[in-house]
């Protein structure tokens, strides 16, 4: 699965590669995936068997592990919508797959889902999921419960309705659909079933917006969950309301960038806590929800641990979703702190924004988020620690009145960045979550935009938006190795054993996502879009252009 | 009147009067509407298929087709008013603020993938293109397209394009 496990750790217990031998570490094969764009998402290995999903058009590679040079066994080349090109706002990326039961399921980004033959290569099912005129796209990994296959749309920047559905996993038919916002009906919230910890009442996603504002309040799904098999509980994160301008839509707006924990077999809703009510500042919080075991203040704890775009990390008591620790893990200036009594944050009036308070000035952090949820965070229990890449940016934030018109964008905020404090645009960094402390941290030019994976070896690798994929001391943050890769790293690193017995390390290169939107002079391939540098950042196309590797390492 | 049939070096003329009588079904509208509220405009009369004069011509020859031109050509009054028409219809949205480029392409590099001609423009905003480009013609007049063309066409590329040098 896509984070190695249900409790999207995203460690790997192999250690053959250890910090005593991995400055020996060489690619060992490479493979260009023919498509540009950001190369979000992983590789999965199984059965000697290496899958990957490319950006749109979404091609599917199986690589033959157990032959010279990795051929193919096949490749899966799907219809996919090219409108849904310019209806996903960020770049047309995709989050990667999940194996299961000899099927690799994934989301095309015109709103399917597909079920493939992990052998063949041939379809088991397609469903349509998600509708391109709503504004709603699907780059999400899908991910499976039992015989639930589940799934989310993006469009927090068109105004969708946003949803989870839950499909069979021999079928692809659709069991259930959930939405984030709205009546309790239509929210799958059931008397005596759910019980969030910091709420009272009835029908809080529907009395939380103004009249049908629900209805194009955003709420999408697009980053990655969790499982915790003795509690039946899957997690996910909401993204943002919309529009930008908070004005446009009075209240909590619940439940946007909120933590939802639902039962897998029918979707309904047990708890739900919300990290940003009502936004002003587009923080969507679809970071992955981490499971860990911690010792909090002398006692055992099953909490989850959540980076937010907000810049807060939250450890959560994952049965009942009580704040148990909150802390700024990057520069946070929007509020003062989080009220453990009432789970809800300290507002700084000044960074209020909406379009009658004009052109707010420097909010800390930016909408890239402290962290973005498109690079998972990884946990070590071997250190205790948790892995981030960080960004240290800061924005202005200008709200207009935005109107709604289908398949169209329902933004209305035009919000420049600027680095922040230091100067460095991001920072890696080691996070105890049972005190809310910064461990060690590296400082880095650019914002820091690749998942991570953490070993059994104490290696935890990650890389960087010039392209350097580097490997750093689990316990020290000590940089150990680094080597530049083709392009810029928005990807997640990998690991996996050969049918050698020898241990390998696998990330995708191809700088995209935000940053061809913030960075476009990156591009190369289309001679009529031709654009300036970025203003806070004017010299990454220096460094890297546009690509699609496929890398793996070993020794 | 058959606008398909009309020839390239006759009928711009005839067919920008066509266009303003299209508009003309919208006197009153002043200003097109949509600016900052949900308010569509009707759809005026279908325009007609314009010919792209880039393309390459099987035998050298020309196919049939209009050569459309925008009535409000380099008027600043009109291309403020595209302007704000570029955010209130959420064209920002995808082309960026100064339509720099975002998830679209730039509209400001001097540089067009579908045509720099009037009509080209025009299409595209229209009708819309492959890749997400959604068509504005069912909820936009005439009026408020040309509007929207002569903003783009208003925007000033930097000096040099083509290059991006670092010290």
């Amino acid at each position: 699965m896509p984070a190695g496990d249900n409790s999207a750790t995203r460690f790997s217990p192999l250690a053959r590669i250890d910090a005593g031998n991995v400055n020996g570490l060489r690619p060992v094969w490479t493979f260009s995936t023919g498509v540009l764009g950001g190369h979000e998402g992983q590789p999965l290995v199984v059965n000697n068997t290496m899958y990957v999903v490319t950006p749109y058009p979404n091609v599917l590679y199986a690589f033959d592990l157990a032959r010279e040079g990795y051929p193919l066994k096949w490749k899966y080349r799907p219809a996919v919508n090219p409108n849904a090109v310019g209806m996903a706002c960020c770049d047309a990326i995709n989050r990667g797959a999940f194996y299961v039961n000899g099927m690799i399921i994934y989301n095309l980004l015109d709103g399917h889902t597909v079920a493939i033959d992990a052998n063949t290569g041939r379809e088991v099912w397609k469903t349509q999921i998600a509708d391109l005129a709503q504004g709603e796209t699907t780059p999400v990994a899908p991910f499976v419960v039992g015989n639930r296959v589940i799934v989310g749309a993006s469009g927090g920047e068109f105004g969708i309705h946003g949803w989870t559905k839950g499909l069979d996993l021999a079928t692809g038919h659709i069991a259930w659909t959930a939405y984030n916002t709205g009546p309790d009906s239509l929210v799958l919230v059931k008397p005596g079933v759910f019980k969030p910890f910091y709420d009272t009442g009835t029908q809080l996603a529907l009395t939380s917006w103004p009249k049908d504002a629900w209805k194009i309040g955003g709420g999408p799904v697009w980053g990655w969950m969790s499982y915790d098999p003795s509690l039946d509980l899957v997690y996910y994160g909401v993204g943002n309301p919309a529009p930008y301008n908070a004005e446009q839509r009075v209240g909590d707006n619940k439940w946007t960038n909120s933590v939802l924990a639902r039962r897998p077999e029918d979707g309904s809703l047990v708890w739900a806590y919300q990290f940003t009510p009502h936004d002003g500042w587009d923080y969507d919080a679809v970071s992955e929800m981490i499971l860990a075991d911690l010792t909090i203040g002398g006692r055992k704890r099953t909490v989850l641990v959540h980076f937010d775009k907000n810049g807060f990390a939250y450890t959560i008591d994952r049965a009942t979703g009580e704040v148990l620790v909150a802390k700024p893990f990057v520069e946070v200036n929007w509020a003062k702190g989080v009220d453990l009594k009432t789970g809800r944050p300290v507002l700084d009036s000044s960074k209020m924004t909406g379009a009658s308070k004009g052109n707010v000035k420097n909010i800390c952090p930016t909408l890239e988020g402290g962290k973005s949820p498109a690079s998972p965070a990884a946990y070590s229990p071997r250190t205790g620690l948790f892995y981030v890449s960080t960004n240290n940016m800061c924005m202005d934030y200008a709200a207009t009145q935005a109107a709604h018109i289908r398949g169209t964008p329902y933004i209305g905020a035009t919000t420049p960045y600027h680095a922040g404090p230091g100067g460095n645009m991001g920072a890696f960094i080691a996070w105890d979550a049972a005190t809310g402390r910064r461990v060690w941290e590296i400082r880095e030019k650019y914002p820091v935009w690749s998942g991570v994976l953490a070993t059994g070896g104490s290696v935890v690798f990650y890389g960087t938006l010039d392209g350097w994929f580097k490997a750093v001391d689990a316990r020290s943050g000590k940089p150990l190795w680094k080597f530049k890769v083709g392009s810029g790293i928005v990807g997640n690193p990998i690991t996996y054993t050969g049918p050698d017995g020898r241990q390998y390390v696998a990330i995708y290169a191809g700088i995209g996502g935000d940053w061809f939107l913030l960075a476009g002079d990156v591009r190369s391939d289309d001679p009529a879009d031709v654009r300036p540098p970025a203003d806070f950042m004017q010299d990454i196309a220096r460094y890297t252009s546009q690509g699609g590797m496929v890398w793996i390492f070993g020794l | 009147m058959d606008i398909r049939a009309v020839g390239a070096t006759a009928g711009s003329v005839v067919l920008a009067a066509l266009l303003v009588v299209g508009c003309r079904q919208h006197e009153g509208a002043r200003t097109p509407a949509v600016t900052g509220s949900t308010e569509l405009i009707r759809a005026g009369a279908a325009p007609p298929a314009v010919r792209h004069d880039e393309h390459v011509a099987a035998g050298g020859v020309q196919p049939p087709g209009a050569i459309i031109t925008n009535p409000y050509q380099g008027d600043a009054r009109s291309a403020k008013q595209g302007e704000a028409l570029f955010s209130s219809m959420n064209c920002d949205g995808c082309h960026g603020g100064g339509a720099t480029g975002w998830v679209g392409p730039s509209l400001a590099d001097g540089r067009w993938r579908y045509g720099a001609a009037d009509g080209e423009i025009f299409q595209s905003i229209w009708y819309g293109r492959p890749h997400g480009m959604p068509a504005y013609g069912g909820i936009a007049n005439t009026e408020a397209v040309w509007k929207l063309v002569t903003y783009v066409q208003s925007l000033q590329p930097p000096e040099d394009v083509p290059t991006e040098a670092w010290k």
